[in-house]
């Protein structure tokens, strides 16, 4: 029964999210409320993605945000073209079944490439060298693409594959975003179903991950690379894979995201900034690096708080807070979103000093060390 | 056939030679001394053997296998399994992780049956815990099997990293100063498990170690390093008898110094 609880838990958990696919609209009618619970439901997959890398193979990036935008790109692409080749009209939960899939699957194999491309420095660079490389990337994706045009000046040739990459990236809406061929928003096909679906399979592979030979082996290898490779962790398989894995988990975070229903009808680099990288990584450490309930409860509270100071926004508490203050004649205010990321980093560098590992450290809720198989005897 | 064979290697680290022109071979099922004084280039000849390293010149084959090409996984692929000067544990995982750990090569399931928890991927676990708890009750740890790595005490973190290594299944066990702050009976309990290691498994053992009744009580072939170099090589009675060896252990005797002893005997 044991072996079969998990595949119990899976499909109960869907049938689960299968209802509030139509049941959500009606129990929550506050459309910020329902868009709130589905991007806990991606900052999970953030969190969790971004784990194996920072959790379990003890790299640091803080480049995650990188992976979220790319997956968020070719979703909104692919799913705001298939939108027309499938006629327009409503997104009907029918054709989520063809449009979702595809657009997921080809942002985690877009996230897997560049997660491979960036995996590759990990085997010579470590600690804040290796963040530079992975913060270096996600700059470059969200520059790229904030900035990319194509300029055709008169008799110049025209043609060839980077002026071909070139115009492909301009036609992607720079700063303004990207809202579909015809700039009338992107159709939002990922209702719960598909979004609270994929974060609850996503928990249950970063938790089978974590307790098996796999992860035990990415593991040994944060603890001590060269004893590793001396009982037979191959570092550079394992680093990559890690790599790998954490961007495809990102991007298909970010295609989820830029799908969501009740989000937004556009996907814009600056939203993939390297604030979002941040928040992933405070999601990570918060609930302790290498627990996967810790990264659960650390997007929940992150992406949680994050939405909790903007309906504060309006209270009178925080319009006291906000101010303006006249200091002599100086005036003060306070950006309540700026302030979190003060609060945050106060509560980072708190828990680094009190508490290093994170809330869970590497435990994880409502699991227990299995006791041993029964003794198997042994002529020594 | 699988002998260990060192034929004219030589490393060096910018201006040091570490190891030079060495050449030694070590038959199956013996246990084979590498001895020296500090710096002389012992624990170099292991970081080559098993791929830390790579040599400058010479070669390293064991059985048919150059090892010169090869990364250090694929080497303990190949049966070579180490222990450490400085114990190398993977502190945040149990003990019992510890020696799981080096089951990934043996396994049959891999990522994808992790994921999907295949048939392959349970008996896989099944296998490997059962004989993480056979080595563990060999080198009576078992009831440690949960404990963090790092609370076990200094005798038995050596102990655990000789249990870690012969989970790989080796033909050739390097062991680095394995009775390094161990007491009198303990280094006599390490022989004896020396030896017992090496029939039970069959397999052939180089003994990296400064412990001279160690050594000399258990090695069959000692091969004596200085300053990299190949100083002696031999039996124990040959090597303890060698002037070289006691030369490179006690220092040359100065004329001036043993000169003005005798006058100072003679007052």
């Amino acid at each position: 029964m044991r072996k079969y609880s998990t595949a119990i838990f899976v499909v109960v958990a869907l049938l689960v999210a299968l209802g509030l696919d139509f049941a959500l609209p009606v129990v929550i009618r506050d459309g910020s409320i329902r868009q709130l619970v589905m991007l806990v439901a991606c900052n999970v997959v953030v969190a969790l993605s971004l784990n194996v890398i920072n959790g379990m193979a003890g790299q640091f990036s803080i480049g995650h945000a990188g992976f979220l935008s790319l997956g968020a790109y070719t979703s909104a692409v692919l799913s705001a073209n298939m939108h027309e080749w499938l006629g327009g009209g409503d997104t009907t939960f029918g054709k989520s079944f063809i449009v979702v899939p595809v657009c997921l699957i080809a942002s985690a194999i877009v996230g897997g490439a560049f997660g491979f491309i960036v995996g590759l420095p990990s085997l010579r660079l470590k600690g804040d060298y290796l963040a530079i490389v992975t913060l270096g990337f996600a700059e470059i994706v969200r520059l790229v693409i904030g900035t990319a045009q194509v300029q055709n000046s008169a008799g110049q040739e025209q043609g060839g594959w980077l002026h071909g990459l070139g115009a492909a990236i301009s036609n992607l809406g720079g700063q303004n975003g990207y809202m579909g061929p015809r700039g009338e928003g992107l159709p939002l096909y990922a209702g719960p179903f598909w979004i609270l679906g994929i974060a609850v399979l996503a928990g249950v592979a970063a938790w089978r991950l974590k307790f098996s030979g796999w992860g035990r082996a990415l593991r040994a290898l944060r603890e001590d690379e060269i004893a590793a490779a001396a009982v037979g962790v191959d570092p550079t398989r394992y680093k990559v894979t890690s790599f790998v894995i954490a961007a495809v988990g990102g991007a298909v975070a970010g295609g989820m995201i830029a799908q969501m229903r009740d989000g937004s009808y556009l996907v814009n680099p600056e939203t993939y900034n390297f604030s979002a990288s941040f928040d992933a990584i405070t999601m990570v450490i918060l609930g302790g690096s290498g627990s996967v309930s810790g990264a659960i409860l650390g997007a929940v509270f992150v992406t949680v708080s994050v939405k909790a100071i903007e309906l504060l926004q309006n209270t009178s508490v925080a319009q006291l807070i906000q101010g303006p203050h006249m200091i002599g004649t100086f005036e003060l205010k306070v950006d309540l979103n700026a302030l979190r990321m003060i609060v945050y980093a106060i509560v980072l560098i708190a828990l680094m000093i009190r508490r290093p590992e994170g809330l869970f450290g590497e435990r994880e809720i409502g699991h227990k060390k299995p006791a041993p198989p029964t003794p198997a005897p042994v002529a020594a | 056939m699988s002998k260990l064979v060192l034929d004219h290697v030589s490393k060096s680290f910018g201006g040091l030679r570490a190891v030079l022109d060495v050449s030694f071979t070590v038959n199956e099922k013996c246990i084979f001394g590498l001895i020296g004084p500090n710096g002389a280039g012992k624990t170099t000849v292991f970081n080559l053997i098993t791929g830390v390293y790579k040599q400058d010149t010479g070669s390293i084959k064991f059985g048919d296998t150059d090892l010169l090409p090869k990364k250090p996984a694929e080497i303990a692929a190949v049966g070579v399994a180490r222990t450490f000067q400085n114990i190398r544990l993977f502190g945040q995982l149990t003990v019992i992780e510890n020696l799981l750990v080096a089951c990934e090569l043996q396994k049959s399931a891999h990522l994808g049956s992790a994921l999907f928890r295949t048939k392959a991927h349970y008996d896989d676990d099944e296998a490997m815990n059962k004989r993480a708890l056979e080595l563990l009750d060999v080198f009576e740890m078992r009831e440690m099997a949960d404990e963090d790595s790092t609370s076990l005490s200094y005798g038995n973190q050596r102990r655990l990293e000789i249990a870690r290594a012969m989970m790989l299944k080796p033909k050739l066990l390097l062991l680095d100063e394995p009775a390094a702050g161990m007491n009198y009976g303990e280094a006599e309990g390490l022989k004896t498990q020396i030896r017992w290691l090496r029939d039970t498994f069959e397999l052939a053992v180089v003994l990296v170690e400064h412990n001279m009744q160690v050594v000399m009580g258990v090695c069959e072939d000692i091969h004596v390093l200085d300053h990299g170099e190949t100083i002696s090589h031999g039996d124990p009675e040959h090597v303890r008898a060698d002037p070289a060896v006691i030369a490179a252990y006690l220092g040359e005797p100065d004329e001036d110094e043993l000169t003005q002893g005798a006058s100072a005997d003679a007052r």
